[in-house]
């Protein structure tokens, strides 16, 4: 036996060739379980969306049965309007007209709207102007944020209505859409109804920077975290100062 | 210093040697019913099956059993020519030799056959008769014809070897005797008992069934590969055990020897 060191290095040869659809194989394996592990983080995002969902949907759903529960009673002829008041990011949203027969007409129930309803008192005629103040907001339908319609729906009823949280509604709606004109103005109106309201502010500061009146805005800004003091203005003064906007 | 390898390695070298016959279910088999057939009056049978199933050493295990009850007598290699085989079937039937310088009358033999029917019963074993030519077979069934002489004819098993067989002899009386390649089982007993007959007991035992398993694996159960593939395995371990000690496992034979072994031989590639 002369050949042994070539016998040697031949089955060294062999043994890696046998070897090698077990590495392959393997390494099938890994990147399979990999993608299999990614997908299935992918997923659970998608369940935690929709739990998100469904536990909306829970939400809204004794609340119309609040409404339904109220169907049978006798109120004053009055105009209220639904809308639906989504999360701060504002993507989504949905406004419609919703004519409540107050007077003498049994209120028919809602169709998944958030609504803006007074509080009804079943056993007494008569009611209170607080207690028509307060109200129910039940998110119902949802469209694109980009609907214009959506938004003249609000603007509308804004004027009709002149809610504080209509005029931030649009404000901030305007300024995320990059319609900062509009959310200007929108944030001024916030502000003229409620003068000590530091988001509509903000806002408006920072519109006039998108607009740019720099200077105009590090004005009123400065003033105001003089006045207040306010952390979320300081920290946005820094932003605009650092151009960081 | 003498290897304990080298006398394992010698227990398969591959021959036709009566003193290595093993005795397996299935070779015990083969020779009962080989000789079964024998005692019938058949004028020729058929010994066939693939190029080391035991053809050889079965026909030489016949005549050396039989050989004081029969007249047997073995034709181990083809005769070269028809006129050297004539010669040969001469001297066993008249025990005379032939000159040298004369041919054999092949009429007058078959008629000196006939005459002896009845009186002799000669047994002819006539290995590798896949050398012979159509032609001599078929003298050779015409000899068979006056039922003096009685051959057994053995034939490798391949494709062109079964068509000789159907074209010949198919439609004589024949009685067909096929050898098969061993069981699993039937090797482990073949490689054991050979290594035990030469008092290899602690290297019959280093071969356990996970080994027997890829010798059957690579040699079909055919006893020449197996006798090949043996024989080089104890060559590899004979050269460790000489030179480099540390690489073989005198508990058990490895699966790397055996596959150095099976490459050496061809049975696996690169």
């Amino acid at each position: 036996m002369y050949d042994i060191k070539q016998l040697e290095d031949q089955w060294k040869q062999y043994k890696k060739k046998k070897l090698k659809p077990w590495y392959i194989g393997t390494g099938i394996l890994v990147v399979l379980t990999l993608l299999l592990i990614f997908f299935q983080t992918n997923l659970k995002i998608n369940f935690d969306a929709l739990k998100t969902y469904l536990d909306t949907s829970k939400e809204i759903q004794p609340l119309k049965n609040n409404d339904k529960s109220e169907d049978t009673v006798v109120l004053n002829k009055m105009e209220v309007k639904e809308t639906v008041l989504l999360d701060d990011a504002l993507e989504k949203l949905e406004v419609k007209d919703n004519i409540i027969e107050m007077a003498e007409k049994v209120v028919k129930g809602h169709d998944n709207i958030l609504v803006d309803i007074p509080i009804l008192d079943d056993t007494n005629e008569h009611h209170d102007e607080d207690e028509i103040e307060t109200r129910k907001k039940v998110h119902i339908e949802i469209i694109d944020s980009t609907s214009v319609s959506g938004y003249k729906d609000v603007e509308k009823r804004f004027f009709e209505s002149h809610d504080v949280d209509d005029a931030l509604f649009l404000a901030k709606s305007y300024y995320k859409n990059g319609n900062y004109e509009k959310a200007e103005y929108w944030a001024l109106e916030t502000n003229k109804l409620d003068d000590g309201h530091e988001e509509s502010l903000l806002i408006f500061v920072k519109s006039k920077v998108k607009l740019g009146h720099k200077n105009e805005a590090l004005s009123i800004l400065n003033s105001y975290v003089k006045q207040s003091d306010s952390q979320e203005a300081k920290k946005l003064l820094y932003r605009i100062e650092n151009d960081k906007l | 210093m003498k290897s304990r390898y080298e006398a394992a390695k010698n227990v398969f070298v591959d021959s036709v040697d009566i003193d290595d016959y093993i005795d397996l279910d299935s070779s015990v088999t083969a020779f009962q019913q080989l000789q079964h057939s024998m005692d019938k009056p058949l004028k020729m049978i058929l010994l066939f099956g693939r190029p080391g199933t035991g053809k050889s050493i079965l026909l030489t295990r016949v005549q050396e059993k039989l050989k004081h009850q029969k007249e047997i007598h073995y034709f181990d290699t083809p005769a070269i020519n028809e006129k050297e085989f004539f010669h040969k079937l001469f001297k066993v039937l008249t025990k005379k030799d032939l000159p040298s310088n004369t041919e054999v009358n092949f009429a007058a033999l078959v008629d000196f056959c006939k005459k002896l029917r009845g009186k002799r019963e000669i047994i002819i074993l006539l290995d590798e008769a896949q050398m012979y030519s159509p032609e001599m077979m078929e003298k050779i069934r015409l000899l068979s014809d006056s039922r003096a002489v009685k051959f057994v004819v053995s034939l490798h098993k391949t494709e062109d070897e079964d068509l000789i067989a159907k074209q010949h002899f198919q439609s004589r009386i024949w009685e067909v005797i096929e050898l098969k390649n061993a069981t699993k089982e039937d090797q482990t007993a073949y490689i054991h008992k050979k290594l035990l007959k030469k008092n290899l007991f602690e290297i019959a035992n280093s071969i356990k069934a996970k080994n027997i398993k890829r010798i059957h694996k690579y040699t079909k159960g055919n006893y020449r590969e197996c006798n090949k593939l043996l024989f080089t395995i104890f060559e590899i371990c004979e050269y460790y055990d000489k030179n480099e000690p540390s690489k073989v496992n005198y508990a058990k034979i490895s699966d790397r020897i055996i596959e150095m072994a099976a490459l050496k031989l061809g049975y696996i590639h690169v």
